[in-house]
């Protein structure tokens, strides 16, 4: 009788312990973040362009929990942020914040209800990736996030869509712009995109 | 129609029967299709220096390509915009739908064949079924049973990912008027998957064939998502935003086969 507890108590501990200690997997802290965003985007009264602004309110409060723009902006711009000052660096993050909320945002909206799976995760050091494929009318399409363990956090700083990028897609036009422009450049181009963005709201 | 189709059947009866027992001893090709390790290279490391290992693109004839860039966006734009808008107000979706299910059905020796030669022997298996069931069940391939009823989605595969499979690189990039973007190895793929095409034997005179081949190309734009003018609307440099991702997206091809999600 003792020896079973002993035994019981041993093989509990054994499994219990791993779990109170660690962080939660990627996955645990991913799966939340996207389903409240699926909630959003599947909320009927959020619905509609009159409706745009709290929904995109929402949306970004809800995407802010598990999702970095301020590594992912780090990223993107790559070995240029170290040349560049800190009021620089302030207003190149706050300027990618705005591109990218309209970005990705912009994308998010166009999820209409498909179905997600949690496929996979890898977690190297303090880097993991999750695996999901988004089924799009019977073809699977792979979606990997790439996330960064902040304190006891994990947040997503990049995303892959079928093999593509989304930093380093931008990175390579950052590239491009700056060996023509430099910093000054890019700001003005991000500038005027943040503001197309603008337009484009207001004639909806 | 005299097709050589009825000599075909016997031969395509053979290759169903070496599928099916190949299908049995081939779980490894099936496995080969894992979840690619994309933490494997962090070229955005911590220090944000430039991903020096990073492959990069040779793009020589780049100013040339942004001259046909700006050509297609505008023959998009100007032309094939309109002409798809009307087609799709003339067409109801299914329709077109069914119609690209037929001009799929009719390719799929071309998908064999590559499945083959890249050693996919399950999705060559998946191919040869779903020619049977949609050319029966569905009609000469309009309608799509295989997918709807027996849960078997289209498999991928070109020239272009076979050579890549076999080691050949990609080659210098283009940017071809109205196809827009590829490269060396692509290009070559294209052409010998076109030359492959059983369309292309069935007796069509040229102009009957361009029909066919304007056909399926404007249906192809109205039933697939824009994702050409999506990333126009939201890249700084469209011409190097297509460039990084259509690369990209080939690589992820030929590494992972095009199987992933539906074992």
């Amino acid at each position: 009788m003792k020896i079973r507890t002993v035994v019981l108590l041993f093989l509990l501990s054994v499994f219990v312990c791993p779990v109170v200690d660690a962080v939660e997997s990627p996955t645990a802290q991913l799966k939340p973040t996207l389903k409240s965003l699926t909630d959003l985007l599947a909320d009927e009264r959020l619905k509609g362009d009159a409706h745009r602004d709290e929904r995109r309110a929402k949306i970004m409060k809800a995407i802010k929990v598990g999702f970095d723009f301020e590594e992912m902006s780090k990223r993107i711009l790559g070995r240029t942020w170290q040349e560049i000052s800190t009021e620089e660096r302030e207003y190149f993050t706050h300027q990618m914040i705005k591109l990218l909320e309209n970005i990705y945002v912009g994308k998010l909206e166009s999820y209409s209800g498909q179905q997600i799976d949690f496929l996979e995760e890898r977690v190297k050091d303090k880097r993991a990736q999750v695996t999901t494929t988004i089924d799009n009318e019977g073809v699977k399409v792979p979606v990997h996030y790439i996330l960064n363990l902040d304190d006891s956090r994990w947040m997503v700083y990049d995303i892959n869509i079928e093999g593509v990028s989304l930093v380093g897609n931008y990175r390579e036009q950052f590239k491009s712009i700056l060996r023509t422009d430099k910093f000054s450049g890019l700001i003005k181009v991000i500038e005027e995109k943040n503001r197309s963005f603008e337009k484009g709201q207001a004639s909806l | 129609m005299r097709i050589r189709s009825c000599s075909a059947i016997p031969v395509l009866l053979c290759l169903w029967g070496f599928l099916l027992v190949s299908s049995l001893f081939a779980p490894a090709a099936v496995a080969a299709a894992a979840t690619p390790d994309l933490l494997l290279e962090d070229e955005y490391g911590y220090d944000y220096a430039d991903g020096q290992g990073a492959d990069e693109i040779a793009d020589p004839l780049e100013p040339w390509n942004r001259v046909v860039f700006v050509f297609n966006d505008k023959l998009y734009f100007w032309v094939l915009k309109p002409v798809k808008n009307v087609y799709a107000e003339a067409l109801p979706y299914d329709i077109r739908g069914c119609i690209g299910n037929f001009v799929n059905n009719l390719a799929s020796p071309i998908v064999l064949v590559n499945t083959l030669l890249q050693g996919r022997f399950s999705d060559a298996w998946t191919v040869v079924s779903r020619f049977g069931i949609n050319t029966v069940l569905g009609v000469y391939g309009f309608g799509d049973p295989a997918a709807s009823e027996f849960a078997m989605p289209p498999p991928a595969a070109d020239f272009g990912q076979t050579l890549g499979r076999y080691g050949a690189g990609a080659g210098i990039y283009f940017y071809w008027p109205v196809f827009g973007p590829s490269n060396v190895r692509d290009t070559v793929g294209r052409v010998a998957d076109y030359a492959a095409n059983p369309v292309n034997y069935l007796g069509l005179n040229s102009d009957e064939a361009l029909g066919y081949s304007g056909t399926a190309f404007i249906n192809r734009m109205s039933i697939a998502p824009d994702v050409y003018e999506e990333t126009i609307k939201y890249s700084l440099d469209p011409y190097v935003a297509i460039r990084q991702a259509y690369h990209e997206y080939r690589n992820a091809r030929i590494q992972r086969g095009g199987t992933e999600g539906n074992e």
